[in-house]
């Protein structure tokens, strides 16, 4: 459907305070009386603080207050309250604060630090689940089962699951009696790190009026307002929670994670605001990291390559504090069927306790993660089947009547993976691929993909809007922008509900717990369709004002009016009318008496009937759906065992193109991510769980040179929740590209991949035991 | 223990005492509060430091202070004229380059320090430059397309002032 405003391309209203260097980020925040923290992370990655020596650091120059978590009674988190803000008697993870100093400078916070002595007592140390779960094994949270948590979750007692979630469909397991192909395989998708180019960082100022005040480069200032509030003993409303401009996201800068610890480092020098921002070493070591998620899975098909029957179980590296990576296992399981209908499903989630720091959101949130196991599966099944794996998926894709492993039903408007399929395949599979020649292999793969958002019961979004007496508007919202783009998309999605040029519409800046309407926090690929759509239902309320004046000023019944952005004017003679500016602060007769109420509106929106789970594991949890259909071509260098990526396609369903220069960005750096992750990579710990590369340039994301091509093309089957049919795309473009690269590495040397990354020493390896069987 | 410094920063000649060990990044950013110039690494690697110096792009992080005496210092504040963007900034803005933006003073200033000097630079020598700078957000495409459409702007800049 055409429209006025969405499906163009507008420049950012950020754009140009980022070029000149003006927008404010976190660090470039200078507060008078600002002072700033340094803290001090273990030496070993599990163990119990036997003392601490601060004698020293205290009297270092500049040095206000050395803190400890001596005696720190407060626990926090949203889903298990198993975090404190620093360690109190034990360490669990390489990254965990053990003290702070809190300085007038950051140089001399950290030269204070130094001098601070800490004696351990080692503890085993697991930075795997297997490990961790080991019948033997030491618990890493004795205390498992006996933290607050949200009643949907499952801890374990006595083990180290902090959750455990099973999954049934149909007659689950017991469905594989219907098949008469079966085949299993173990996948693994490391830990890694969202990498932002914005380290972590906040500020926190305790107040002498009893107040606190936030700024944190997250996204999420609802829930570290109430979550400071609760622990400080403070009512909601006297926390107060800014976000500046965020330099980027990806996941990690969700859920409340470095806030707590800042917040009590600065509760030790009231009247103080107090600023810490991650070295690039603690952004990796101790802010949330990513994935560490090991799937075993079982499909059962028939001859036909109908599918009857999956198992999985998801082993999930969840880090020494599960709070934030509980749903992520939950989301891996429940959507490692991938964009395939399974009448029978068995799938269980164990998020478990470890000595790596927490694991968190990651774009993808679970689903590449598990999906890497489906999607090399499918290829697996159809050789195993002597089936084209096309043909197999085809047969087998989620579409209108069939019925995911939730339970809900899929309809028309959820998307057409067949379409994105299709229209991948025709981009790169219809050529003959080229041949082996003396430098390179050559292979091409496939993946399709499906990703639900990650919901939750109080997951509404508001929107405020205010109409000025030149027509113009001031819209605000709780969408936290992290370059995204979604102050682009507030302006066009207001521009089209209002009628209104986009020039007209002011989107607001920052984020401000004091004047922003509600927004759990920007997750889950959710703002366009749930914001969207409350900016939409805020229109309608606006302009239903406006009516409700105009009836008055005109004499006529409301619904004999109608609006076009300028006026308000009667439907049947268009010339009786009144300009919707004169209607702004309410209509003023020309006595000075003013009539009608002023023209603002609030709304909100959510997830229609989103749901917790059943006693199955079922239930309307993803609510909304967007699919796609990935796939590149490469070339294996045979010197080197180097992947070279010359193309990747990708085709999403996104319901309505809003900004197509900016929904192109967005999946080319997706793709690029989800490229560093398949081929570069991984966060590596040694014995003593120290994480040894936590530098950009130990931990190498992809640069310009390694960005491959890419052609990105849109399907647009409107989806009646969204504004104008959008559906949400911010993470689904990383889903595909491991599996699909794997997928590639078969078919140009005809070697089965189980994990990643894929460096060059895979493939040599690979290549050489391959030459060996030979 | 401090030494006295002389440099000229976005035009301005200026005189400071500072700290030996401090490197040009801290300078900019905590001396004369010049905070869009970033910090994403503190080891050389991701490109959000750069700032011009003497005519040519380098990375402020570890750029040792007493290396700046008598310097010329350009930051992505100093390259705009009141209203009017430079054209790598106008380029960079429309071509869908920004994304979170942290990035963003780093790349302009490299592309400064390129374009200016040689506006005929090959596409070559634009990747080689532009490879220097992570981006976590836009997968590079838009930021070599801004930097193609700024060469073009700043040649037909020059072409009208001759």
């Amino acid at each position: 459907m055409a429209y006025k405003y969405v499906g163009k391309s507008y420049i950012r209203p950020d754009a140009i305070s980022k070029v000149t260097g003006k927008a404010t980020y976190l660090d470039d925040f200078r507060i008078p009386g600002m002072l700033h923290a340094a803290i001090l992370r273990p030496t070993i990655a599990h163990a119990k603080i036997v003392s601490i020596d601060t004698h020293e650091a205290e009297s270092m120059p500049g040095v206000v207050k050395v803190v400890t978590g001596q005696g720190c009674k407060i626990h926090y988190g949203d889903n298990i309250r198993d975090l404190t803000p620093m360690a109190v008697d034990k360490v669990r993870y390489i990254g965990e604060p053990v003290a702070a100093v809190v300085a007038d400078t950051v140089q001399h916070a950290r030269a204070a630090m130094e001098k601070i002595k800490v004696e351990y007592e080692p503890l085993p140390i697991y930075t795997d689940a297997r490990q961790a779960l080991a019948k033997d094994a030491m618990l890493i949270h004795e205390e498992n089962g006996s933290y607050w948590y949200l009643p949907t979750l499952n801890p374990v007692p006595g083990t180290n699951i902090a959750n455990l979630y099973h999954l049934k469909k149909g007659r689950g397991e017991e469905g594989f009696d219907e098949a008469e192909v079966i085949i299993e395989g173990e996948f693994n998708y490391p830990l890694g790190s969202c990498s932002a180019l914005e380290p972590h960082g906040s500020i926190v100022w305790f107040k002498e009026d009893n107040t606190i005040e936030v700024w944190s480069s997250s996204i999420c200032p609802t829930i570290i307002r109430d979550d400071l509030a609760h622990a400080y003993g403070l009512p909601i409303s006297d926390v107060r929670v800014r976000i500046p401009d965020i330099g980027g996201c990806f996941g990690y800068k969700s859920d409340i994670t470095v806030e707590q610890t800042i917040a009590y480092i600065a509760s030790f020098v009231p009247g103080y605001p107090v600023k810490w921002v991650a070295t690039r070493q603690e952004d990796y070591t101790s802010t949330l990291i990513a994935h560490g998620i090991r799937v075993q899975m079982k499909i059962g098909a028939r001859k036909d390559g109908k599918l009857v029957a999956m198992k999985s179980t998801i082993l999930h590296t969840g880090g020494a504090y599960a709070d934030t990576a509980v749903n992520i296992t939950v989301a891996a399981t429940h959507n490692s069927t991938g964009p395939y209908e399974f009448p029978h499903c068995d799938s269980t989630g164990y998020t478990v306790y470890t000595n790596t720091p927490a694991v968190g959101a990651y774009r993808g949130y679970g689903h590449q993660e598990s999906q890497i196991a489906t999607e090399r599966m499918m290829d697996m099944l159809a050789r195993k089947l002597n089936m084209n794996a096309f043909e197999l998926r085809r047969i087998n894709y989620l579409c209108e009547g069939k019925t995911n492993a939730l339970g809900e039903m899929m309809w028309k408007s959820n998307g057409n993976v067949a379409a994105c399929a299709e229209n991948t395949i025709q981009h790169v599979f219809s050529s003959p691929k080229k041949v082996e020649d003396d430098q390179y292999y050559y292979g091409r793969g496939f993946a399709a993909v499906m990703k639900s958002p990650k919901g939750a019961p109080f997951s509404t979004k508001g929107c405020y809007i205010k109409m000025n007496i030149d027509g113009s508007v001031n819209i605000n919202m709780g969408g936290a922008e992290v370059g995204q783009g979604l102050r682009t998309i507030v302006r066009q999605i207001a521009a089209e509900a209002l009628k209104i040029a986009p020039e007209k519409v002011r989107v607001y800046s920052e984020l401000d717990t004091q004047f922003s309407p509600y927004e759990w926090q920007t997750i889950g690929s959710m703002f366009t369709m749930q914001g969207g759509r409350a900016i939409v239902r805020a229109a309608d309320k606006l302009i239903k004002i406006l009516k409700a004046t105009a009836s008055q000023v005109l004499k006529t019944d409301e619904d004999f009016l109608e609006y076009d952005g300028d006026f308000i004017f009667l439907r049947n003679d268009p010339g009786i009318r009144v300009a919707v500016g004169d209607l702004a602060r309410g209509y003023i007769t020309s006595d000075g008496i003013t009539i009608g109420e002023l023209a603002h509106a609030v709304s909100d929106a959510r997830l229609p009937r989103y749901s917790n789970p059943d006693k199955n594991g079922q239930g309307s949890m993803g609510v909304t759906y967007t699919f796609g259909a990935q796939a590149v071509e490469i070339r294996i260098e045979k010197k080197s065992g180097k992947i070279l990526v010359d193309n990747v396609v990708s085709t999403f369903d996104v319901g309505q193109v809003i900004n197509p220069l900016q929904i192109r960005g967005s999946v080319l750096g997706g793709v690029t991510m989800a490229l560093g992750a398949a081929l570069y990579e991984e966060l590596l710990f040694d014995a003593e769980g120290r994480i040894t590369n936590p530098q950009f340039f130990q931990y190498h994301i992809p640069t310009l040179k390694e960005a491959p091509k890419q052609i990105i093309d849109f399907i647009e089957t409107p989806d009646p929740i969204g504004p104008f049919g959008a559906r949400g795309i911010g993470e689904h473009s990383v889903i595909g590209i491991a599996p699909a690269i794997m997928n590639a590495v078969y078919d140009a040397i005809g070697v089965e991949l189980f994990e990643i990354p894929v460096t060059p020493e895979v493939i040599k390896k690979a290549l050489a035991a391959k030459a060996e069987v030979k | 223990m401090t030494e006295k410094i002389s440099l000229t920063v976005n035009g301005k000649l200026q005189t400071i005492e500072v700290e030996p060990e401090m490197t040009l990044l801290d300078v900019i950013r905590d001396v004369f509060n010049l905070t869009g110039t970033k910090r994403g690494c503190d080891n050389s690697t991701c490109g959000t430091c750069v700032v011009v110096v003497n005519g040519k792009a380098v990375k402020s992080c570890n750029y040792p202070i007493s290396k700046a005496q008598g310097a010329t210092i350009l930051t992505v504040e100093g390259i705009s004229q009141g209203m009017t963007l430079h054209p790598i900034q106008s380029a960079i803005a429309e071509s869908g380059a920004v994304q979170c933006g942290f990035c963003t003073p780093g790349i302009v200033m490299e592309l400064y320090g390129l374009l200016e000097e040689k506006p005929e630079a090959s596409e070559q020598e634009m990747t080689n430059a532009l490879n220097k700078h992570l981006c976590r957000c836009n997968g590079y495409e838009p930021i070599m397309n801004g930097a193609r459409v700024a060469q073009e702007l700043i040649k037909e800049r020059n072409k009208a002032s001759e």
